[in-house]
């Protein structure tokens, strides 16, 4: 049976990651807003901090927002699933901004693609903003800092970075589905069947989201040090490293 | 993407409308569709926002598209709680070895998340379609959203269009190059557009600063001056959140 709904999934829903609007009743979309609120407050001080010193971040972190949501927007074959999905670019703006700020891209991002794109929505906004913005960024932040700190070269951790913060980006908008849907019936079952639906476009999707990281943050690595320091993804040591 | 813009927003009932009473009357109807359990209201929400839209002379194909992906959503929502949830069967069958058993309540609790997904989604999408960018900004203001958040996001919404016409000059240019003709090599290929897009979005900030601080920008950025509420549009605004408070209540 677990099947039958994977293959539902596959053929139909592209747009998986988000949690469409008024799927959740009142009170799971009123818990996951408190979740999220302390997450995106913590963004918006540290919005605050940088942009007294630095008049050009915010538009730097509203540049961003676009980008990752023009990302987030690219259809991207799914060879097992025969399918397009997308990515969600949250470990990629974790790694280049932060986990805090990146809370608040990806709040930014899912904020416009709701009013304007029914992806996501504004009643299940909170619990998209925790399983995209906060599990997706901290776990791919957490990622990137710990292989780099064992000197792990730039493209294995960008993509792991990638992987880990798509698949927790999954495991989470599986879990918080399942407790807004379950009614009267178990958590634990309805979350695996969940979790076994999203398989097909999502364990591919994650490993695309990976390379796409990678090739991201190589790219930067080549080309503009100067920038990745600026961001303080790397050292000045490194910096001079990259230029060679 | 051009279903995206605000080409066909033309003038219509909706425009002259304050966007911030808009907004109340939608976030009103919206926690009433998400608290509500069962049918009747939701499938009334949706008739009535459909109507609205037509009236708006929203193209059919806009609406569809907005409302494609949630229906793809719910369709597998019905299966999933119609298949796995619930307690009164309706059917048994076997298939390939595997019994496979329909629920009546699992049946009815997926219509009823269904309805009010589409009931929700209906309102949102009447919201997007009735009013500009900067005015719902204006009335996220009003509202004590975070300016900076507000900053943020206009800063976001103006570049979309500016970086989305750079990702696909960049994805055409692949394209035309065999960049995407095998998996690995479009893995490749993306990587390289995303780069290439976030190397743009870093070099439009800084000309964008630069733009700002010769034109007096000091960090913030001013907002549209929110004009006081006209009465009538109070009045009216609070007898249809009432009208609808009572179908919630009865229905």
């Amino acid at each position: 049976m677990f099947f039958v709904a994977a293959g539902m999934f596959t053929v139909s829903d592209a747009q998986a990651m988000h949690i469409s609007e008024g799927i959740l009743p009142f009170n799971w979309a009123a818990l996951w807003f408190a979740v999220a609120a302390p997450f995106v407050a913590a963004g918006l001080f540290q919005l605050a901090k940088r942009s007294k010193t630095d008049l050009s971040f915010k538009p730097l972190v509203g540049l961003m927002a676009a980008a990752i949501f023009i990302i987030s927007c690219m259809p991207i074959p799914v060879p097992t699933a025969g399918t397009c999905s997308h990515p969600c670019g949250t470990g990629m703006s974790a790694i280049l901004l932060g986990p805090w700020i990146s809370v608040l891209v990806a709040a930014v991002a899912l904020l416009i693609q709701a009013l304007f794109l029914a992806h996501g929505g504004l009643s299940t906004w909170g619990a998209n903003i925790v399983s995209m913005g906060v599990l997706g960024s901290f776990t791919g932040y957490a990622i990137f800092k710990v292989l780099r700190s064992v000197r792990i070269n730039m493209a294995v951790a960008g993509f792991t970075a990638g992987l880990f913060a798509d698949w927790a980006t999954y495991a989470g908008t599986s879990a918080i589905l399942a407790s807004g849907i379950k009614g009267d019936a178990p958590f634990m079952p309805l979350f695996w069947k969940i979790l076994i639906s999203f398989m097909p476009t999502q364990l591919p999707l994650g490993i695309l989201e990976g390379a796409m990281t990678a090739g991201m943050i190589v790219l930067l690595y080549k080309k503009r040090p100067d920038l990745l320091e600026k961001m303080h993804v790397i050292t000045t040591g490194e910096r001079q490293e990259a230029k060679g | 993407m051009e279903y995206f813009s605000e080409d066909f927003r033309k003038h219509h009932m909706l425009t002259g409308i304050d966007a911030r009473v808009k907004f109340i009357v939608a976030i009103a109807v919206l926690i009433m569709v998400i608290s509500y359990k069962g049918f009747v209201f939701p499938l009334a929400v949706v008739l009535l926002n459909i109507c609205l839209c037509m009236k708006m002379k929203v193209p059919f194909r806009a609406l569809m598209l907005r409302l494609s992906e949630p229906l793809a959503i719910i369709l597998v929502l019905i299966l999933l709680k119609f298949l796995f949830s619930g307690r009164e069967p309706l059917f048994s069958l076997s298939l390939f070895g595997l019994s496979v058993t329909g629920h009546k309540d699992g049946l009815i609790e997926g219509l009823m998340i269904a309805g009010r997904v589409l009931g929700a989604v209906s309102v949102i999408a009447v919201l997007g379609f009735s009013t500009p960018f900067t005015e719902l900004m204006s009335g996220l203001s009003w509202m004590r959203i975070p300016k900076g958040f507000i900053e943020i996001l206009m800063f976001a919404y103006r570049y979309i269009f500016v970086l989305f016409e750079d990702a696909m000059v960049i994805y055409n240019a692949q394209k035309n190059r065999l960049g995407y003709c095998s998996v690995r090599r479009g893995l490749n290929s993306f990587g390289t557009l995303a780069g290439s897009l976030i190397l743009k979005a870093f070099d439009h900030s800084q000309n964008t600063t630069v733009a700002m601080v010769q034109r007096g920008y000091d960090g913030n950025m001013p907002l549209l001056r929110h004009k006081p509420f006209r009465l009538s549009e109070v009045v009216v605004s609070a007898l249809f959140i009432i009208a609808m408070g009572c179908i919630w209540t009865l229905g």
